[in-house]
């Protein structure tokens, strides 16, 4: 079997249909709505669309579980047991059974919203923090920076069920979220071991983490504000091991990249304006 | 023979086509049994994109105003492409409450604008339900998931949803009942204005 499969390679079935960052990127329409006022982005059963958002969101979790059953998939047989200590394996074993879980279970809440499996594209950024070839960076790229995510990503869908009065939406979310605090810590803790004696790899691993980190706080994805779907969850990130300061860290990177969104569709539009004058 | 619009003509953000939907919206329009005297104008909103979906249904002196977002008619396997099957869907459920406006039965509904979310996800579904009977592949779970948020998770909910689903024949003040007995009549108004997607 091939070592360090790239994202190209997933295995999909036909329902699946794939999307890259880029075309989300350059969609003309992102400008223009970035001046818009469309309301608070945090879900809410008051907000606009709040059934098709939160289904598009459950859909992008299901395939976030999938990705993430293939991480660790791929870090349990990537490496032989020198570059990653089999007992680190065992715990990539039983996240991938976790994440198997997940998927059955975002299937199901899929079903209970009324989408059917491939019905949104699939973007592939996730798995290719997985791809890296260092398994020090693998986990802090994928276990606390993705699943750090992940945390915040459950905790916003459960307080949505919650406020929506869903039972089966907020016991799901929490079963899951108790899994990713376990995955973090798991990260955290074979970060401290496998560079013990090495301070420079660990912070060359730390920095991965935080450039995986900013991707995912593209354009005021995550944060503290009702202008960020999904919510920064401090107290479920403090179990899982991750200190006040990188929350704080955490949450200026959110708030960096917001602004710098902000700007960029500035200039977007003043770009797509000076264009459509001059023709 | 009525006269059909649509706006923007031509778009200029994606790539949708203004005489094909027409044609759908024709289409949708004899479906629900609307007079083809009726004057029918559409505005379609470039700018939004799926997730932020939303339509609205209004008539004022006798013809029918519609609005909807974008986002309803883009494919979701391919952003910015129309989907033909998706705007069947929406143009079916709009023309059928714009049917309903038309009517005696829905005269007192206020504007779309105003409509509270309970008796609107109401009112979405009995339009659903019936463009589910006149063959228009709609899905049923979908439209469960909205009624019940708006509606709560509940016994007396869903036997709601049901009669919504089912019913041939209902009006405003059947819409109001059910959100009166579902709860949902009696729930904080939002907090953002119901037809804020619609404001630039």
């Amino acid at each position: 079997m091939k070592k360090m499969l790239p994202e190209s390679e997933l295995a999909r079935d036909e329902r699946f249909v794939r999307t890259k960052i880029e075309d989300r990127i350059f969609d003309p329409r992102g400008p223009k709505m970035a001046q818009r006022n469309t309301g608070p982005a945090k879900m809410g059963v008051d907000r606009p669309a709040a059934g098709e958002r939160s289904r598009s969101l459950m859909h992008g979790i299901f395939v976030g579980e999938i990705q993430a059953l293939e991480g660790a998939g791929r870090t349990c047989y990537d490496f032989d047991d020198e570059t990653a200590p089999f007992q680190l394996k065992l715990d990539m074993a039983r996240q991938c059974w976790d994440e198997t879980r997940h998927c059955e279970i975002s299937v199901k809440l899929g079903d209970h919203m009324g989408t059917e499996i491939g019905e949104y594209t699939e973007s592939t950024f996730l798995f290719a923090a997985a791809c890296n070839p260092d398994p020090v960076f693998r986990l802090c790229g994928v276990n606390r920076a993705l699943e750090g995510l992940a945390i915040d990503v459950f905790s916003s869908m459960k307080d949505f069920g919650n406020e929506s009065g869903d039972p089966v939406l907020e016991f799901c979310e929490d079963w899951m979220l108790a899994d990713e605090v376990t995955h973090v810590k798991m990260g955290s803790d074979w970060l401290r071991r496998l560079t013990e004696t090495d301070p420079d790899r660990r912070e060359r691993a730390l920095e991965f983490q935080r450039t995986v980190d900013a991707i995912f706080n593209l354009g005021g994805f995550r944060g503290e504000d009702d202008e960020n779907p999904i919510q920064l969850a401090r107290d479920f990130r403090r179990l899982a091991g991750f200190t006040e300061d990188e929350n704080d860290s955490l949450a200026a990177l959110a708030r960096e990249s917001m602004e710098q969104a902000r700007e960029m569709a500035e200039m977007a539009t003043a770009a797509l304006d000076a264009s459509a004058q001059g023709s | 023979m009525s006269r059909i619009t649509v706006a923007p003509d031509p778009f200029t953000l994606v790539p949708y086509d203004v005489d094909s939907i027409k044609a759908l919206l024709e289409e949708a329009a004899a479906l629900a049994g609307v007079a083809s005297t009726v004057d029918i104008s559409l505005t379609v909103d470039e700018e939004l994109f799926a997730p932020l979906t939303g339509h609205m249904s209004d008539v004022v002196d006798g013809r029918i105003s519609l609005w909807i977002s974008g986002g309803n008619f883009e494919d979701n396997k391919r952003p910015t492409y129309f989907s033909a099957d998706q705007a069947r869907i929406d143009l079916a459920v709009m023309m059928l409450r714009a049917g309903d406006r038309l009517s005696d039965d829905f005269a007192a509904a206020p504007p779309d604008a105003q409509l509270p979310r309970g008796e609107r996800v109401a009112w979405d579904t009995y339009a659903v339900g019936r463009a589910a009977k006149l063959g228009v592949d709609v899905r049923r779970p979908r439209q469960l998931y909205d009624f019940r948020l708006q509606h709560g998770f509940t016994d007396v909910a869903d036997a709601a949803f049901d009669r919504c689903w089912e019913s041939a024949h209902m009006t405003w003040e059947g819409i109001r009942e059910i959100a009166k007995e579902t709860g949902a009549a009696d729930r904080d108004p939002s907090k953002v204005p119901v037809d804020l997607l619609r404001q630039k």
